[in-house]
């Protein structure tokens, strides 16, 4: 820290001084704008690659755009592709596969990560190595994630197959991805694995800031640790779990990766999506208009439903 | 009453064991079951009776993911591709995330938040459009398209992230600094990023591992060999080719390893990074 020090009141100012765009800059930097000027560069970028895209992506949903065309058909076609939505039984299909895959995982993934936060934060000895391995999935590519579940699963040589038949709770090897019925079940177990350990995260943070003495005055006063954990974790908790929740909703209906990678929406469209179905209608059909239209209804229900969840987690806050 | 307690804590102490151990098998246990697929032959993983432990180890599946598939390209284009996110993000990122830390002005809340608004917006609204304009002005199929690209979702997570880094920083060297005579972009430079360098590494090591994974944009905006990024190599790999798993399981964890690494030399200061922010606001 000495040396910093001298550096600073030393002769290299005056060096500075006399490089030129240095000086310049360091002038520019004691003006009154210069808090505005900092953020210049991110917000030109945030424009090129955000704001303008969004914007662009709101007028194409008006447009007729296939990129298999030759002329691109580029014209205005008004809300022909939200009628055509209401009338698309894929849509409505995977609005509701949406609904459940979001509900399912999110409510699978707070538990879990409840569970290991609460568990990680008795401090126990040994426990603290767990409770890096336990954070590894969340860092984990969605591609090697899909692969591995889907060799583990997979109906000839899964692992968790063998297992089940092993303890006798399967009989035969099972299709998990291939059977309607069970894929998205499968598909939110994929999930849960990989999304949980940010709950755990964002949870543990938030144990480590309620104050000891609630917990000693609760046990004086006989309260057992079901009550301690419904009376002073989870209120204590409550911005936490909301900042959680948020973030992850909206993370898993903004990303199809891992049902892309799974099950592509199959079988049938059994796993389909909303954010899946706009992207395979631009990837595979070219059909960039209509995706637009589909990404821009859900971008709409997102906000409508951040908004409504801020609002209910104030209002309980009051 | 106090036997009852101890053996009560006991209890739960045993119960505490018994979930962190679960949690951590089944956490663990996919990545460990890719990695002894990976040393199989192939006709040990295709056969009746599963092999638990495999009875003959190998490093075939490596070798032949790394000579006979484009596999050394996609990972050298994903490594440009993540190096340029993360310098793009430290120029711009770091600029904004002083702003917000240092100073008070009219504006600020409001464009912190815009900030924060933008990671709202679904990938595939963005996706659609940037395709349609990076190939407007030639940037699609090339590596810095892609890496401007992984900007408009990971700019934001940085400034956030390293602003908290920022706040912790003790701000009386820097009015020291600003007394001697230093200008503040000085007081920036030779004060404030030295004090949260470990929140500069941590942040942009968040920011790499996130670009290094990225999978959906890579898919739709890369289209040759010569910008494709190791997820949509190995993916179209196992599409093309019907890749062996013991193949796929290799080029799995070779394409771990980097985030493993990186993971473990920073992993306690990104996690205080990560929850910071949702823990305060």
């Amino acid at each position: 820290m000495a040396e910093r020090m001298s550096a600073l009141s030393g002769p290299s100012p005056s060096l500075w001084r006399r490089l030129d765009p240095a000086a310049a800059l360091g002038r520019l930097s004691e003006t009154r704008y210069w808090m505005y000027l900092l953020l210049v560069p991110s917000a030109i970028l945030i424009l090129a690659v955000v704001l303008y895209p969004t914007v662009y992506g709101f007028q194409l949903s008006f447009r007729q755009m296939r990129l298999n065309r030759p002329d691109l058909g580029t014209g205005f076609v008004g809300f022909k592709h939200y009628v055509a939505m209401w009338n698309d039984k894929v849509f409505w299909l995977s609005l509701r596969n949406t609904a459940v895959w979001v509900t399912f995982a999110v409510v699978i993934e707070f538990g879990l990560g409840l569970l290991a936060a609460l568990a990680l934060n008795r401090n126990l000895p040994g426990t603290k190595i767990m409770g890096v391995l336990i954070l590894l999935p969340y860092f984990l590519p969605n591609v090697v994630a899909g692969h591995m579940w889907a060799l583990l699963l997979d109906p000839r040589l899964g692992v968790i197959n063998d297992i089940l038949v092993r303890l006798g709770f399967l009989e035969t090897y099972k299709a998990w991805f291939a059977d309607p019925s069970t894929a998205l079940g499968a598909a939110i177990l994929v999930e849960a694995w990989h999304g949980f350990p940010f709950f755990a995260l964002l949870l543990l943070a938030g144990l480590k800031g309620v104050p000891d003495d609630l917990y000693k005055a609760a046990s004086v006063d006989g309260a057992g640790p079901i009550r301690q954990l419904r009376l002073i974790t989870l209120p204590m908790l409550r911005s936490v779990i909301a900042a959680a929740v948020i973030l992850r909703v909206i993370g898993l209906v903004n990303s199809p990766d891992l049902l892309l990678i799974l099950t592509g929406g199959g079988p049938g469209q059994s796993t389909q999506v909303l954010s899946l179905y706009a992207f395979q209608k631009a990837y595979k059909d070219f059909n960039f208009g209509y995706a637009g239209a589909l990404s821009v209804v859900m971008f709409v229900l997102l906000m409508v439903f951040a908004w409504a969840y801020v609002r209910v987690s104030k209002v309980n806050q009051d | 009453m106090i036997t009852t307690s101890r053996r009560a804590r006991l209890g739960w102490n045993i119960a505490t064991y018994a979930v962190l151990l679960t949690l951590t098998v089944f956490c663990i246990f996919p990545l460990l079951w890719t990695l002894l697929t990976s040393l199989k032959y192939e006709a040990d993983i295709v056969t009746q009776t599963m092999q638990y432990i495999p009875k003959r180890i190998t490093f075939e599946n490596y070798v032949t993911i790394w000579t006979q598939s484009g596999f050394p390209t996609l990972v050298f284009n994903s490594f440009v591709v993540t190096a340029t996110t993360v310098v793009l993000c430290l120029i711009t990122g770091t600029l904004a995330a002083y702003s917000f830390s240092r100073f008070h002005y009219p504006g600020r809340g409001a464009l912190m938040l815009g900030y924060l608004v933008i990671r709202m917006f679904p990938a595939v609204l963005m996706i659609i459009p940037l395709f349609i304009l990076m190939r407007g002005v030639g940037l699609l199929d090339s590596r810095f398209g892609l890496a401007l690209a992984y900007t408009s979702f990971l700019l934001p997570l940085f400034v956030w992230m390293l602003k908290g880094f920022f706040d912790a920083a003790p701000k009386e060297l820097e009015s020291a600094a600003r007394i001697d005579g230093c200008t503040r972009i000085g007081a920036m430079i030779r004060i404030v990023l030295p004090l949260a360098r470990n929140g500069l590494v941590a942040t942009s090591v968040f920011v790499a591992i996130a670009a290094w994974n990225e999978f959906l944009f890579a898919l739709m905006l890369t289209t040759s060999q010569g910008s494709r990024t190791w997820p949509v190599g190995l993916q179209l790999m196992v599409g093309e080719f019907q890749l062996p798993w013991g193949v796929l399981a290799a080029g799995g964890i070779i394409s771990i390893i980097p985030v493993m690494i990186l993971f473990a030399i920073v992993q306690r200061t990104m996690v205080h990074g990560i929850t910071a922010g949702a823990v305060k606001g």
